[in-house]
C-alpha cells in the first residue's frame, strides 16, 4: 500500500548514497564545495523524509509507503520497503541527525575530507535502510552495510590515540551478534518454508509461522529469539554487551559519536519491537524476567559509571547505556504505555544524547581535550549561548517535565509500574542517579570561577554551530510539549505489535508445534538441535508452485 | 595362486616404506625415490586387482601412472638442479627460507 | 579380454584442443620473437582463452558422454571449464606487467599456464578416474615448473621444490585410493561405479572404505585442507605473485571439481561415512587457517591461509550436500576466484621488483597514495570477509543456509564464527592502507592496461555477484544437478 505511488522511501535512502557518488567526482582538494553536496543531499534526504509523518495514515498498524519488487527470486528474496508507526519518527531522526552531522563536521574535520563525507552518506542509507527493509536479506544487507563506513569513521578520523582498538572493537563486536543473527533469520526462513511450502525471507510473511516453542530453554524459538537478541543486544547494547560502546563513542569524530549513540543504537532497540516481539511472542514473553534484570542493571550501572567518569564524552557515553536500558526496560513492560515509551525514548534518547554529543564536540574543538579537569569551570561567563543550550540539552537528557525526555521516561515508568512496582522504582533510581552526574557535570564546568587562562579568550558558539543544535532544541520542546502528533502515529503499529505478543502462537496463520504436515516438523525439529547427517531434500529453487 | 590378499599386504607394504622414506629421509633424491616407491606400490595394487577382477583397466592406468612418472620424474629434477644451482644442498633441513 | 578402442568424438573436446594448440601455438612463435618482447604471446593466449569458451558455448544444453563415457559434457563440466578459462583469462591480465617487472617474461610461462588449464578442464569433466588422475597430473606438472619459474630466486626454487615432493607425495595417496575403489568395483568409470554402489552392493565394503578414506587425503592435499595443509603457505609465498593467485583461483577449484564428482556423485551412497570425516576436516580448516592468518605479516602467506580458510568453508557446503550445498559451492568458488584474483592484482600492482614490498606495513597509508588500487583491494578484503554487497558475502550466505537447512547447526555457527575470526585479519589490510601514516617513499607503481582491466573486471564482478546474484545461483543450481542425479 503506497498512497504517494511514488518510491518515496527509496528516494529518501539513496538520496545520500548519490550524494556520495557526486562527491567521488569532485577533486579532492574543493573542500567546500565536497560539504555543501553532502550537506544538500543530506538536507534533501531529510526534507523529502519530512513528507511521511503527512501521508502518514496513523489508523492502520499495515505498511505504508511500501515498495516491492522481485530481487533474487530463487531464495524469496525481494526488495521490500515499507514503514509503520514504528519506523517512521525513526527515520525522521535519522535524516536529520545525519544532515546536522555533516554540519557539525564543516570545521572539525579538515583532513580527508572527501572520504569523510563519502563515508558519512554511505551510512546514512545504510541505516535508513535498517529501518525500512522487510525482507530479512534486504535488512541483513543493510544492517551490516552501517558498519563499514563506521568502522572507516571512527578508525580514520577518531581521536589519535586509540582509535585503532576503538573501531576494530566495535566492527568485532557488532559483527559477531551479526552473523548469529544471520543463522536465526536462516532457521526462521527454512523453517517457515518446510512448513508452507514457500521460501521467502519477506518479514510480514515470516511472522505469519508459528514457530515451535516449549518452556525449555533450547525449545526451536527460544534458540531463534536469542540469536536474534544477541545481536540487536550488542547493537544497544545491553549490560554484559556494552564494553564496546565507550570505546567507539568515545574515539569516533563528533559526528560519528552523534551517529552512533543518536541512531545506530536504535538499530538493536528497532530490531527488538520489530522482529523479536511480533515473531516470537512466546520466547518474548518467556525472558521477561531476563530482559528487564539486565536492563534495569544496565540502567543503574551505567548511572554508577557516569558518576566517576572524568572524560567528559565517556561519561556520556555511559549515560547512553543508562538511557538505553530505561528503552529496554520499557519495551520489556510489554504493554502500551510501555512500549510507546520505549519508542518515543528512543527518539529522545538520539535527539539529547545526539545533542550532548554536539555540545562536547565544541568545546573539544575550542581546548582540543575532553577531560573534565583539564576543560576547567566556569565556562558559562565566556560561552553564555553555549552554556544556555547546554542547560537545555542537559535538562533534556534529565528528563525534565516540558522537554521531550520527561514524556518518555514518564510511560516507561507508568508501563513498568503497571507490571511490577519494583522495577518502576529500580528505574527512578537511575532518573535520580541521572539528574545527579549530567548536574555535576554541568555545575563542574559551566558555573563557578573562570580560572584557567585557555578558558579566557574562548568564543562562544558562531552562527552555524547553534544552527546544528536549534533544530534538536526545537524537537525537544515540541515532543515536550505536545507529544500527541508522535504518540498518535505510533499507536496502532504498536497495539498491532501488543496483540500479536498477546495472542501468541494463537494469532498466527501458520500453526507451528502442531502441524499438519507433522512428518516435516519433526524431521526439523531434532535437526536444528543437534547435527545429524542432513537431509535436504526440497531445496528452495525446486519447490512446487 | 598367491591369494589377492598377498599382492595387497606386499603393496601396502611397499606404500607405507614410501611414505616413511619422504617422512624421515633428509636427502631430497631419497625423498623422490620413496615417492616413486609409493607410485610403484599402488602399481602394484593395480595389476593385482587387475588379475582379479578380469579386468584389463587396471593394467593400462599402470601405463599411464608410469608414464606421468617419468614426466614428474624430469621436471623434479629440473628443479632440484635449479636449487642446487642457488645453494649447494639437497638436504631439506636446509632449504628453509620459509619455514614449513 | 579384447581392448576395444572408444569411438573418437573430437567434437566433445574442441575448447580443450583448442587450448592445447594454442600452447603449441606460442611456444612456436615464441621462437621467433626477441627476448624483451614477449607480449603479443598474452594476447595470443587470450585469444586462446576467448575462443576455448566460444567453443564450450555450443556444448551447453544437451548432456553426453564422450570417448566411451570417460568424458562428461554436462552443465557441471561446462560450469568449471568456463570458470577455469576465465581464472586463466584473469591471470594471463595480471601477469605481464608482473613478468617484465621481475625480468622473467619468457614465453613459456604462458604454455604453462595454458597447458594447467588445459589439466584443470579435464578434472572437471573427466567421467573416469584415469582421466581425473592425468589432468591432476597436467595440471600439477605444469604448475610445478611454474611455481620455480624465477629460476635465480632461491624462494622460488623452494616453492618448486616443495610442490612437487608433496604434490607427487599426495598423488601416491590418490591413485592408491582409485585403486582400492577400482578393486573394489570393478571399474575406474565413475558413471558405473555409481551404478554400482547405488544398485545396493554392500557398502561395508573394507577397499571402499580404504579407497574412499585414500582419496580424501590425496584430495585434501590439493585443495589443501587441515591437516593435509602445510604446503600451502611455503609454496604460496615463495612462488611469482601471479602463479600463486593462479594456483589459489584455479588449482582450489579444479580439484573441488574432480572432488565433487566423486563424492557427490560416485560415492553418494557412502555420504553418512565420509561426511562425518569432512565435518572434522571442515571444521579445523577454518579455523586453522583464520587463526594462523591473523600471525602473517607477508602478504602473500596472509592470502595463503584465508585460502586454507576459505577451503574449510566449502567443505562446509559438501558436508551440507544437497542441490543448495551443491550449487552454493560452485557459486562460492566463482566468487572466491574472482575476489582472490583481484586481491592479487593488487598485490602485483603494489609490489616492487624482486618480490618486495609484500609486508603489511608496507601497505601503510597506500590509501592515500594510490585510492583506485587501494578501494579495490578494500572491496575484495570486505568480500573475503564475507560484509554485504559482495560477492563474498552471497557465497558464505549460500554455503550456511545450506549448512542450516540441512540440520548441521553446530558447523554452521562454526563457520559464521570463524567468519568473524577472518574480519580481523582482513580488516588490517585497511587498516594499513587508512588508518597509518604512509612510510618513507617507494618506487612509484607501473600500471597496465591489462592490469587495470583485470581489476575492473574482479571489482565488477565481485560486486555484481554480492547484488544481482540470482542468475548465477541458478546456473550453479543448473550445473550441479547432473551430479545429484
Amino acid at each position: 500500500m503506497n498512497v504517494l505511488n511514488f518510491p518515496i522511501l527509496s528516494l529518501v535512502t539513496y538520496l545520500p548514497i548519490l550524494g556520495a557518488i557526486v562527491i567521488l567526482f569532485l577533486s579532492k582538494e574543493r573542500h567546500e564545495a565536497i560539504r555543501w553536496v553532502a550537506m544538500v543531499f543530506s538536507t534533501a534526504s531529510f526534507v523529502v523524509s519530512l513528507w511521511l509523518p503527512f501521508y502518514f495514515d496513523s489508523t492502520t498498524a499495515e505498511m505504508q509507503f511500501v515498495e516491492k519488487l522481485p530481487w533474487i527470486q530463487y531464495l524469496g528474496v525481494s526488495y521490500f520497503m515499507g514503514i509503520d508507526g514504528i519506523s517512521l519518527w525513526l527515520v525522521l531522526l535519522t535524516t536529520m541527525l545525519c544532515a546536522i552531522s555533516v554540519l557539525c563536521s564543516w570545521e572539525a574535520i579538515t583532513e580527508r575530507v572527501k572520504e569523510y563525507h563519502v563515508f558519512l552518506l554511505i551510512l546514512e542509507t545504510g541505516m535508513l535502510g535498517v529501518f525500512m527493509a522487510l525482507d530479512f536479506f534486504l535488512f541483513y544487507i543493510f544492517w551490516e552495510v552501517v558498519l563499514v563506513p563506521m568502522y572507516f569513521l571512527i578508525g580514520v578520523w577518531g581521536h589519535p590515540a586509540r582509535k585503532l582498538y576503538a573501531a576494530i572493537k566495535f566492527f568485532l563486536f557488532t559483527l559477531f551478534g551479526s552473523v548469529i543473527m544471520l543463522l536465526g533469520i536462516l532457521a526462521i526462513y527454512f523453517y517457515h518454508g518446510g512448513q508452507t511450502g514457500v521460501y521467502t525471507f519477506d518479514v510480514l510473511e515470516l511472522m505469519k509461522t508459528a514457530y515451535p516453542y516449549s518452556s525449555a530453554l533450547l525449545s526451536f524459538q527460544n534458540l531463534v529469539w536469542l540469536a536474534f537478541f544477541l545481536s540487536f543486544a550488542i547493537k544497544v547494547p545491553m549490560f554484559p554487551f556494552h564494553t564496546w560502546l565507550p570505546d567507539a563513542h568515545t574515539e569516533a569524530p563528533t559526528a560519528g559519536s552523534v551517529i552512533l549513540a543518536g541512531i545506530l543504537l536504535k538499530m538493536g532497540t528497532y530490531g527488538f519491537v520489530r522482529f523479536n516481539l511480533p515473531m516470537f511472542p512466546e520466547s518474548s514473553k518467556h525472558f521477561v524476567t531476563f530482559m528487564v534484570t539486565l536492563s534495569i542493571i544496565a540502567i543503574i550501572y551505567g548511572a554508577m559509571v557516569c558518576l566517576v567518569q572524568r572524560d567528559m564524552k565517556r561519561l556520556i557515553a555511559f549515560s547512553s547505556v543508562s538511557h538505553m536500558g530505561f528503552v529496554m526496560l520499557g519495551m520489556f513492560a510489554l504493554n502500551a504505555q510501555g512500549v510507546q515509551g520505549s519508542i518515543l525514548q528512543m527518539v529522545n534518547h538520539g535527539l539529547s544524547t545526539g545533542a550532548l554529543f554536539l555540545i562536547v564536540g565544541l568545546i573539544y574543538d575550542r581546548r582540543h581535550t575532553r577531560m573534565i579537569a583539564e576543560i576547567g569551570s566556569g565556562l558559562s561567563k565566556q560561552m553564555p549561548v553555549y552554556a544556555t543550550l547546554f542547560a537545555i540539552v542537559m535538562l533534556s537528557s534529565i528528563g525534565l517535565p516540558g522537554l521531550n525526555g520527561f514524556i518518555g521516561e514518564f510511560l516507561i515508568l507508568v508501563g513498568a509500574f503497571k507490571v511490577n512496582y519494583i522495577w518502576a522504582s529500580f528505574a527512578v533510581t537511575g532518573i535520580i542517579l541521572g539528574a545527579a552526574y549530567m548536574l555535576w557535570l554541568f555545575q563542574r564546568t559551566m558555573f563557578g570561577p573562570l580560572e584557567k587562562p585557555e578558558n579566557m579568550k574562548l568564543l562562544d558558539l558562531n552562527a552555524r554551530e547553534i544552527a546544528t543544535l536549534v533544530p534538536i532544541v526545537i524537537m525537544f520542546f515540541w515532543i515536550g510539549l505536545y507529544p500527541s502528533p508522535f504518540l498518535k502515529r505510533m499507536e496502532v503499529s504498536v497495539n498491532h505489535v501488543l496483540e500479536q505478543v498477546e495472542k501468541g502462537q494463537a494469532g498466527k496463520v501458520n500453526p507451528g508445534t502442531k502441524a499438519a504436515s507433522v512428518g516435516a516438523t519433526e524431521r526439523h525439529l531434532p535437526s536444528i538441535i543437534q547435527p545429524t547427517s542432513g537431509t535436504s531434500e526440497g531445496a528452495p529453487g525446486v519447490r512446487e508452485r | 595362486m598367491v591369494p589377492l590378499s598377498a599382492y595387497l599386504i606386499l603393496s601396502a607394504f611397499l606404500f607405507a616404506t614410501g611414505v616413511v622414506g619422504v617422512a624421515t629421509r633428509r636427502n631430497v633424491l631419497i625423498i623422490f625415490m620413496s615417492i616413486e616407491l609409493m607410485l610403484n606400490a599402488v602399481n602394484l595394487a593395480f595389476v593385482a586387482f587387475s588379475r582379479f577382477l578380469h579386468s584389463m583397466d587396471g593394467q593400462i592406468i599402470v601405463l599411464f601412472v608410469m608414464t606421468v612418472a617419468a614426466a614428474e620424474v624430469a621436471v623434479g629434477l629440473a628443479i632440484i638442479i635449479a636449487l642446487f644451482r642457488n645453494k649447494e644442498t639437497v638436504d631439506v633441513a636446509e632449504i628453509n627460507l620459509m619455514k614449513w | 579380454m579384447e581392448i576395444t578402442l572408444p569411438p573418437v568424438d573430437l567434437g566433445a573436446i574442441t575448447p580443450e584442443l583448442i587450448v592445447t594448440g594454442t600452447a603449441l601455438v606460442i611456444l612456436l612463435v615464441d621462437l621467433f620473437l626477441p627476448r624483451d618482447r614477449k607480449t603479443p604471446l598474452a594476447y595470443l593466449s587470450l585469444l586462446g582463452l576467448v575462443l576455448a569458451f566460444a567453443a564450450s558455448l555450443p556444448l551447453w544444453g544437451r548432456a553426453r558422454y564422450a570417448f566411451k563415457e570417460s568424458i562428461s559434457l554436462d552443465p557441471f563440466s561446462l560450469f568449471f571449464s568456463s570458470l577455469f578459462l576465465l581464472i586463466a583469462a584473469l591471470t594471463i591480465l595480471i601477469s605481464t606487467n608482473y613478468l617484465e617487472r621481475e625480468e622473467i617474461h619468457r614465453g613459456e610461462y604462458y604454455a604453462l599456464l595454458l597447458f594447467a588449464t588445459l589439466g584443470m578442464m579435464l578434472l572437471a569433466k573427466g567421467m573416469d578416474l584415469v582421466v581425473l588422475f592425468l589432468g591432476l597430473e597436467t595440471l600439477s606438472i605444469s604448475l610445478y615448473t611454474l611455481a620455480g619459474f624465477m629460476r635465480a630466486r632461491l624462494r622460488s626454487n623452494e616453492s618448486a621444490l616443495k610442490y612437487l615432493l608433496l604434490g607427487a607425495f599426495a598423488s601416491g595417496f590418490l591413485l592408491y585410493g582409485i585403486a582400492f575403489l577400482y578393486g573394489a568395483t570393478g571399474t575406474t568409470n565413475l558413471k558405473k561405479v555409481a551404478v554400482f554402489l547405488g544398485k545396493g552392493a554392500p557398502l561395508s565394503d573394507p577397499f571402499l572404505f580404504i579407497g574412499a578414506g585414500l582419496l580424501i587425503v590425496g584430495f585434501g592435499f590439493k585443495v589443501a585442507t587441515v591437516p593435509f595443509h602445510m604446503w600451502a603457505p611455503d609454496v604460496y609465498e615463495g612462488a611469482p605473485t601471479s602463479v600463486t593467485a593462479f594456483m589459489i583461483a584455479g588449482t582450489k577449484a579444479a580439484a573441488f571439481s574432480a572432488f565433487l564428482r566423486i563424492f557427490l556423485y560416485s560415492l553418494a551412497p557412502l555420504k553418512p561415512n565420509w561426511s562425518a570425516v569432512l565435518w572434522v576436516l571442515a571444521v579445523l580448516t577454518m579455523t586453522l587457517g583464520n587463526v594462523v592468518a591473523i600471525a602473517q605479516q607477508n602478504i602473500k602467506r596472509m592470502l595463503a591461509y584465508s585460502s586454507i580458510a576459505h577451503a574449510g568453508y566449502i567443505l562446509v557446503a559438501v558436508v551440507a550436500g544437497g542441490e543448495l550445498g551443491g550449487s552454493s559451492i560452485l557459486f562460492y568458488l566463482l566468487a572466491y576466484a574472482l575476489m582472490n584474483l583481484g586481491a592479487f592484482a593488487v598485490v602485483i600492482l603494489l609490489g616492487q621488483k624482486g618480490e618486495e614490498n609484500l609486508n603489511l606495513p608496507d601497505y601503510a597509508g597506500v590509501g592515500y597514495r594510490h585510492p583506485l588500487p587501494a578501494l579495490a583491494m578494500a572491496i575484495f578484503m570486505f568480500s573475503l570477509a564475507g560484509i554485504p554487497p559482495t560477492a563474498g558475502f552471497m557465497g558464505k550466505f549460500y554455503v550456511f543456509s545450506a549448512a542450516v537447512k540441512a540440520g548441521y547447526i553446530g558447523l554452521a555457527i562454526i563457520g559464521v564464527l570463524n567468519s568473524v575470526v577472518s574480519v580481523f585479519f582482513y580488516l588490517r589490510v585497511t587498516v594499513m592502507m587508512y588508518m597509518r601514516e604512509p612510510r618513507a617513499e617507494v618506487g612509484p607503481i607501473y600500471t597496465s592496461p591489462a592490469l587495470a582491466a583485470a581489476l575492473v573486471i574482479a571489482v565488477w564482478g565481485t560486486l555484481q555477484l554480492g547484488l544481482f546474484p540470482g542468475r548465477l545461483l541458478e546456473l550453479a543450481l543448473r550445473s550441479i544437478r547432473p551430479l545429484l542425479g
